[in-house]
Formats: C-alpha cells, sequence, structure tokens
C-alpha cells in the first residue's frame, strides 16, 4: 500500500505527457531528424562517403602486410600509403584524414593517430580495430597452435582453415545488409541524446508549474500522504520521461542508424546519472518558474546553450578551447566524453570513472538543491 | 461524541502581518457550519490549517478527536476538502482524475472502480466522466471538484467557495446535493461570501472578518443580536458616498454601506418610522428610486458585526 501515492503520480503524470502532442513530437520526433541531418552533414550515411586512412607501413614485414590488406579491405576505408608520421598527424590536424595508424615492424603495439572528438575519426577508430583484431586473431591462434606443438606449417594450416570457417559464418551474417558502413551518427547519436533528454527535461517542467498552479500539487498534499511522497512521485515523474527519451534514442539509433553505444553497464550508469541531473533542472525550474508559460521560455533555450557548450550541437573540435573549458563546467561535455569513450571497442564502465564521478558529483549537487527548494517553495508554502 | 472539528487560538502571521488571529470554532458531528466573510477575511489560510496544508503560528486543531499536528495522515483520511481553486488535471478525464486521487488516498483498486462510479453519478456527471477535464463547463468542473473530496467517504467534508463561477442552475445542483450530503449525517465547514448559501446550508454561522471570527452562533441567534435594528436598501440617483455621509449623521442609523454605484444598505433602529427622515437626509444627495425594509437577517447581522458588506 504504501507506494501508492508515489505510483499514483507518477502514472497520471505519464498519462499527462502521452496527451501533450506537441512535448511527444519534440521527444519522439525532433531527435531523430537532428540525428540524421546533423549526421550526414558529419559524413555519415550516403555510402560512397568512405572514410580517409593513411597507414605508414613496411610490407616487407609479414604483420605490416597483413593490416595493410585488412585495412584495404575493409568497404568503407579510403586507405592511402604514406611515408612518414608525421605526414599522418599533419592530415589529421587538417582534417584530410578521418585517422591514420603507424605500423612499426616488430613492434607489437602500433600507433593510431584521430582526433577523439571527431565523428569520422571514431568510425575510423572502429574499422581499424576490427582490422587490427582480425590480424591479432590469427596472430594469436598460429601462436596458441605453436604451443600445442604443431609445426609451423600444420600451424599456418590449421589456422587458415579456422579462418576460412570465420568467414563462412561471417558471410551469412552479413546477408542482413551489416555492411560496415561508418556512421557519423557514432557523434551525433550522443550528442542529441544529451541535448534531447535535458531540453526536453526543461520543458517537461512547464507540467509541474502548471501542476502547481492549479493547485494540483496543494491538494495532493492534503491527501493523506506525507510530502516526501509528493515529492518523489513529482522527482520520480520527470525522471521516468528523461530515461524514455534517452531509451528511445539508444534503440532507435542502434537499430536505424546501426550506431554502436558500447558496454551496456556503463552507458546506462552515464546516461542514468545524467538523467538525474536532468531532473534535478527540471525540478528547479518548476520550483522557480511561476508561470507555465515561463518554463518553455527558460528552460530549452538553457539546454541548447549548455548543449553547445558541451559539444551537442557541432563537434568540440570546432569551438575554441576558452568555449570548451567552460562546458566542462556542466553536465554535457562530461557526459559526452564518456559517450565517446564507451562506444570505442573494449572500453568499460572502468574507462570512464572519472566523468562518472564528475556526473554523480553534479547529480548529488543538482538534485539536491532542486529537491530542498521544491519543498520550501511547492510543498511548505501552500 | 468527539466533535468532527475543534479549532482553538489558530494565528497565522506573514512578517507582521496577521493573516489569521486567534481563530477558534467547533463543528458538531453531523453538523454543517458555515464560515461567512467578505474576501481577504482569512477563511482560505484558516481551512489551510484545519486540513493540514499550513501549519500555524499558534493553535491546534483537532479532526474527529486526532491532533492535526501530531498525526496529519490519520488526521487528512478523515476529511474530504475541496479547494477554491479548480484542482483537477485538464487534460485528463474526470474518471482519470478521479483514479489519481484514490490512489492517492490508497483506495483499493477494485473498490476504487465502483466508488469512482459512485461518485460521479452523485454529482451528474456519469454520462461526461470519460471526457477530458478541460472541454468541461464552469459548473462540471466544479461538480468534478466536489466528487474528488467525496471518494474516500470522509466524515468532514470542507467546501471553500464551492459555487464561484458557477452557472444557476449548477449552483442549485451543487447545493442540493451538499444538503443531501449533510441530512445522511456527513459533517460540513462551508465558507462562502454568498450570504443566501450559508442561510440555507448551515445551521450554524461563524462571522469572519480581518482574520477573527467576530461572531459565532446559529442564524436565529445572530440576527437576535441585532434587537429592534431593520435592514434598509436603498436604490438612489445620484452621489451614493455623499448620500452615506449624510445618513450616517441621522439619529437612529448605526450602519451606512455602500452597496453599488446606485445603492446603499443601512441598518437602522425602528426602521419603518424613521423612513420620511432618511428620504429627506438623502434628497440634496440625489433622488430616491426605490426603498425596501427587510426584517433582521444574516445580512443585516453581518453588516453590523463588520460594518461592510460582504460583496465589495
Amino acid at each position: 500500500m504504501r507506494p501508492r501515492p508515489v505510483t499514483a503520480l507518477v502514472l497520471a503524470n505519464l498519462k499527462r505527457q502521452l496527451r501533450d502532442k506537441v512535448g511527444m513530437f519534440f521527444i519522439v520526433v525532433m531527435p531523430f531528424v537532428t540525428i540524421v541531418f546533423v549526421g550526414m552533414a558529419l559524413g555519415g550515411g550516403s555510402a560512397d562517403a568512405k572514410l580517409p586512412v593513411a597507414v605508414v607501413a613496411d610490407t616487407s614485414d609479414p604483420v605490416s602486410a597483413a593490416v595493410l590488406a585488412e585495412l584495404e579491405s575493409a568497404e568503407a576505408l579510403d586507405v592511402r600509403r604514406v611515408e612518414s608520421e608525421e605526414e599522418v598527424r599533419d592530415g589529421v590536424r587538417q582534417g584530410e584524414l578521418a585517422a591514420g595508424l603507424v605500423v612499426t615492424p616488430g613492434d607489437t603495439s602500433l600507433d593510431l593517430v584521430m582526433n577523439q572528438t571527431s565523428g569520422s575519426g571514431m568510425a575510423a577508430r572502429s574499422e581499424i580495430d576490427v582490422a587490427v583484431g582480425k590480424v591479432s586473431a590469427v596472430l594469436e591462434a598460429t601462436r596458441a597452435a605453436w604451443a600445442a606443438g604443431a609445426s609451423p606449417e600444420q600451424a599456418d594450416t590449421y589456422v587458415r582453415k579456422a579462418q576460412e570457417e570465420a568467414v563462412a559464418v561471417t558471410t551469412t551474417s552479413s546477408g542482413r545488409g551489416e555492411s560496415a558502413e561508418p556512421t557519423g551518427f557514432a557523434y551525433t547519436a550522443p550528442a542529441n541524446l544529451l541535448l534531447f533528454t535535458f531540453v526536453n527535461s526543461m520543458a517537461v517542467a512547464a507540467a509541474l508549474v502548471e501542476s502547481r498552479r492549479i493547485g494540483m500539487v496543494r491538494r495532493s498534499l492534503a491527501a493523506p500522504v506525507r510530502r516526501s511522497r509528493v515529492l518523489l512521485g513529482e522527482a520520480l515523474s520527470r525522471f521516468a520521461v528523461a530515461l524514455a527519451q534517452s531509451l528511445l534514442i539508444i534503440v532507435v539509433s542502434r537499430f536505424l542508424f546501426d550506431v554502436r553505444w558500447g558496454d551496456p553497464l556503463g552507458v546506462a550508469v552515464v546516461v542514468g546519472l545524467f538523467c538525474l541531473i536532468a531532473t534535478g533542472a527540471a525540478m528547479l525550474v518548476g520550483a522557480l518558474v511561476r508561470s507555465p508559460q515561463q518554463a518553455p521560455a527558460i528552460g530549452p533555450p538553457v539546454g541548447i546553450v549548455l548543449g553547445m557548450l558541451g559539444g551537442c550541437l557541432w563537434p568540440r573540435e570546432v569551438a575554441g578551447e576558452p568555449l570548451n573549458t567552460i562546458g566542462y563546467l556542466f553536465p554535457h561535455s562530461w557526459a559526452m566524453d564518456a559517450l565517446l569513450a564507451l562506444s570505442r571497442p573494449s572500453a568499460g564502465l572502468g574507462s570512464v570513472l572519472v566523468e562518472v564521478a564528475v556526473l554523480t558529483g553534479m547529480a548529488v549537487v543538482v538534485l539536491g538543491v532542486a529537491l530542498a527548494v521544491f519543498q520550501r517553495r511547492a510543498l511548505e508554502a501552500v | 461524541m468527539t466533535p468532527a472539528l475543534v479549532c482553538e487560538d489558530l494565528v497565522k502571521r506573514y512578517g507582521d502581518k496577521t493573516v489569521v488571529d486567534r481563530v477558534g470554532f467547533h463543528i458538531d458531528e453531523g453538523e454543517a457550519y458555515g464560515l461567512l466573510g467578505p474576501n481577504g477575511a482569512g477563511k482560505t489560510t484558516t481551512i489551510s490549517m484545519l486540513v493540514g496544508l499550513l501549519r500555524p503560528d499558534t493553535g491546534s486543531v483537532r479532526v474527529g478527536g486526532i491532533d492535526v499536528a501530531e498525526d496529519p495522515v490519520a488526521a487528512k483520511r478523515l476529511v474530504g476538502y475541496v479547494p477554491q481553486e479548480i484542482a483537477l488535471y485538464p487534460d485528463l478525464t474526470a474518471r482519470e482524475n478521479l483514479r489519481y486521487f484514490g490512489r492517492l488516498h490508497g483506495l483499493p483498486r477494485r473498490a476504487l472502480t465502483a466508488r469512482i462510479s459512485e461518485v460521479l453519478d452523485m454529482v451528474g456527471l456519469s454520462d461526461r466522466g470519460d471526457d477530458k477535464v478541460d472541454t468541461y463547463s464552469g459548473g462540471m468542473k466544479r461538480r468534478t471538484n466536489i466528487a474528488v473530496a467525496l471518494l474516500h467517504r470522509p466524515r468532514l467534508l470542507i467546501l471553500d467557495e464551492p459555487t464561484v463561477g458557477v452557472d444557476p442552475q449548477s449552483r442549485v445542483a451543487i447545493l442540493d446535493r451538499v444538503e443531501a450530503l449533510v441530512a445522511e449525517g456527513m459533517s460540513l465547514l462551508y465558507t462562502s461570501h454568498y450570504m443566501e448559501e450559508v442561510e440555507r446550508v448551515c445551521t450554524r454561522v461563524g462571522i469572519m472578518d480581518r482574520g477573527r471570527v467576530v461572531a459565532d452562533g446559529t442564524k436565529r441567534e445572530l440576527v437576535a443580536e441585532l434587537g429592534g435594528t431593520d435592514r434598509v436598501e436603498l436604490v438612489l440617483d445620484g452621489d451614493v458616498n455623499a448620500a452615506a455621509e449624510k445618513l450616517r449623521a441621522v439619529e437612529g442609523v448605526s450602519e451606512v454601506a455602500v452597496t453599488g454605484s446606485s445603492s446603499l444598505r443601512l441598518l437602522v433602529v425602528g426602521g419603518r418610522h424613521l423612513l420620511p427622515g432618511l428620504l429627506s437626509a438623502v434628497a440634496e444627495a440625489g433622488a430616491v428610486t426605490g426603498v425596501e425594509v427587510v426584517e433582521p437577517d444574516l445580512e443585516a447581522a453581518f453588516l453590523h458585526l463588520t460594518g461592510s458588506t460582504l460583496r465589495d
């Protein structure tokens, strides 16, 4: 019986949200319109747009040659051979190259040159990771065969056989059009997730202001429930909308644009924290603003500005250093860093601990302040 | 029997302004009590303290013997509160609004569905229950507003100006419904600035003015305080304020209030005999177009106690 007041509030608020056609348009349609257009502008989508990648490699070395061959076989990449690492760095810096790879014979670690905040860089990186992964798998398998007592010749045969079988498997699965198309969406999907989750949370705050204005909050408090239940119910309602917005973007972009989000746990933690911050911001607006018309006038513009600073509207590489530094005062930049890091293969929650710690701190502060203010402004002064 | 409501010595201050000043009254089980006062008299602030929304600076409230400050949740369970504003989600239907409040009250799911139909029927909205509240007329919204408070079968119903902005037909329907509830044994606190509503529904009346309950008793008791005073209503074509000045100077006139751009209300001892004197006193200020001498009633009692009219 105890959680019923909270459920009552959440259900009523969600029902109201679903009836708000304009609001639902901004939650369901707008994010994808933005993802598609910005994603295409950033060089994703069209099949002929191959990612330019430069490679420094000595083909007399079998490993280097194998890596090069794998890269050249990747449809998404336009591989160029260059002579020096210097050329690679210049190309990446000037934006002529999505990424570069320096392979030193005899050295097992390869040097990847890329811009971490560039969408095409991210896409090129995942292609390179796949190619290098294949080569290293062959090396590992061969080494394992040797260790098991096979002669070098036998080991080669086994591995080639295994590879052929593996290729057969990949061929069947690629029949579903799983061409490894590089996407600018790898950048715009997380960017718009953050942008829209925050902006729409702020817009949803209007419903909260409306509830206060028409006396719903007051009347709910006259029911036999504790204040904390009403507070929790209102906060959970906003959190549910933020979470639904995020999940929608994650799921749709995964299936429509083939965006790889990475480690589910890491993404869940980062997105969950970001939603808590957005909830706090919404509750704060809901408590401070007087008329329901003011909330949409204040909330979304704030959300958009924070999104700009956080690299949600354009890649941060095009903004200046001062702007990016200011951006790190707000949650968007941190969440963006975390989501981009998580989208790299083999990255997990452990790779974004700093970002998670900062976001946790922000969530605690914003939510704490918001709940205290809401408690005082909306629940006690009735 | 435990009284339905007892409040004592309620005080609420905002800064140095005392909005409610040592208010106290009680409502017996099954009694209909009216709180009458002009806008700004402190009625709504008092009610906010009674229903546990506002903490009084001093004083206590007991609902059905339960101290609101000590156990607000138990006390609120006994109260059905209808706020002055239409507190309903406009984008939800009446049924959905009722379900929301029913859940808030912790009513069991199946019983709630049946009860929702019952209260919709009570307020005559059975056929519109599935329409959104923002498609309703003012009267229908008011009736839904009341239905919400009846859901959990409260022992005490508190209605704060339940007929504001309502068409005459809905007003009659609301008053009929409230009377029927009282006849069934529900205790009632009814606030209004419409004298005739309180006269009709309530057996006992508290008159509230500037944060204080200035008189409290049955209608008969309040009117008896007036002694041989009559109420005189004057309609005048001319300067009402100048006329009021002149009338105040007439011997036997205890109160004069301007009730409109061309009307005045007076309390007069021995009204009938004084009538010629009154008419000659206002002759300079304007031409009298109508005079009515009324037996003492609540309206007269109110003017006597507060020196003002209810609707000003």
